[in-house]
């Protein structure tokens, strides 16, 4: 696949893989709190400890991530025109986005494997 | 002996008197169905007075657009709105500018926003529109006058999907040849009339008519991306690359809605994406 410049196919395909992660990361998280709901702060800390949780919610936060950044990106060159302003709100999205994602990962990482 | 031997043996003279006799049995049929037909036309002929709103609008005038009402009765049952329009035209005012053609859902002449939902005339029947009747130009282009619109940059996206055959090889020296396979694969496309229905009711062409292509140009160039016959895969793919020529599709579906001919330009336009993705990996 050629990356480079490939603007339209791209944010497509990563909104398309990401969708299909998020409804996969879902249905997984709802399956395992109906099978053994967590009642307890530490039963919670617990399973969000264990390796794969964890890799499974840093994940997610990147899925869910890259597919409100494609969505962000349509909605505004769809509806703000004056380039300055686009620009600026774009940059705005992509900033709130990556601070949100080191955040995340961040408290992830922080909870120490029990 | 076979068993054709045992069929009756038929005449010239015999077979011309029946055939006589059962044209005057039918001929009488016909005549008592039409008068029948032209009965119950009669007792269904629809005596409320429809009331049609229609969008105004005349630049030499220098006014800004309106609303003008108007009021007909005495429709037939099987009137479509294009026949209101011309008895308005003709009874009521003279000066009601709108386009029409073959008047049958071919030619795409009178495509209109009818109750705020783009369609043909000609093929929408009065008496699925309830009393009252809203008629305004296609939305989101250039009013030239009254319900005519300026349809310049739905042709323009047109032309640049280049809407033909495009073949690389020397040409064959009779026709070029598919399997009935093959041609399967335009049913569903080649019957788009370019009414522009479909673009003129998507909001990404509306924000964008100048950069989406929008669905009936990529509905058309699903068209010959789908046929065998053309060789220009590559460079179809190539111009539609990008945020704009294809992907502003966001798969709202209006065109699918809103097509007379009951196209479904969102399929061919994923049609295309898929292939894209095949092409690139």
């Amino acid at each position: 696949m050629s990356w480079r410049g490939a603007n339209g196919l791209r944010p497509w395909l990563m909104q398309r893989l990401s969708a299909v992660y998020i409804a996969g990361f879902l249905l997984f998280i709802l399956f395992n709190l109906a099978a053994a709901p967590v009642i307890s702060f530490d039963a919670w800390r617990g399973w969000v400890a264990s390796p794969l949780v964890n890799a499974a919610i840093a994940l997610f936060v990147l899925a869910l991530l890259i597919h409100a950044w494609v969505g962000t990106r349509d909605v505004l060159m769809d509806y703000v025109k004056p380039v300055a302003l686009r620009f600026v709100l774009l940059t705005l999205f992509a900033l709130i986005f990556l601070i949100s994602l080191f955040w995340s990962l961040r408290v992830l990482f922080s909870v120490p494997p029990s | 002996m076979p068993a054709k031997a045992f069929l009756p043996q038929r005449h010239g003279v015999h077979r011309d008197n029946g055939n006589l006799f059962s044209m005057c049995i039918l001929c009488l049929c016909g005549k008592l169905f039409w008068q029948l037909r032209a009965w119950l036309a009669a007792m269904s002929r629809k005596t409320e007075t429809m009331r049609f709103l229609i969008y105004r609008y005349n630049p030499d005038e220098g006014k800004p657009p309106r609303m003008q009402e108007y009021r007909l009765d005495g429709f037939d049952s099987g009137d479509k709105l294009l026949d209101a329009l011309l008895r308005i035209k003709a009874e009521l005012d003279p000066t009601l500018s709108f386009r029409r053609s073959c008047g049958e859902g071919v030619c795409g002449a009178d495509s209109l926003n009818i109750n705020g939902r783009n369609g043909l005339a000609c093929i929408t029947p009065l008496n699925e529109l309830g009393e009252t009747v809203e008629i305004r130009p296609l939305p989101g282009r250039p009013v030239i006058r009254d319900l005519v619109v300026d349809m310049e940059q739905f042709y323009h996206q047109y032309r640049a999907v280049k809407p033909w055959l495009t073949v690389h090889d020397p040409e064959p020296e009779t026709e070029y040849l598919q399997t009935p396979e093959q041609r399967d694969q335009l049913d569903g496309l080649y019957e788009c009339i370019l009414c522009g229905c479909c673009s003129t009711a998507c909001p990404s062409f509306w924000w964008n008519p100048d950069k989406f292509r929008g669905p009936a140009a990529l509905l058309q160039a699903w068209r010959f991306l789908a046929d065998s016959r053309d060789q220009a895969t590559g460079d179809r793919l190539a111009e539609l690359e990008g945020p704009y020529h294809l992907f502003r599709c966001h798969s709202i579906m209006n065109c699918v809605d809103v097509c007379p001919k009951g196209l479904n330009p969102t399929q061919a336009i994923g049609n295309i994406k898929k292939l894209m993705l095949k092409h690139h990996v």
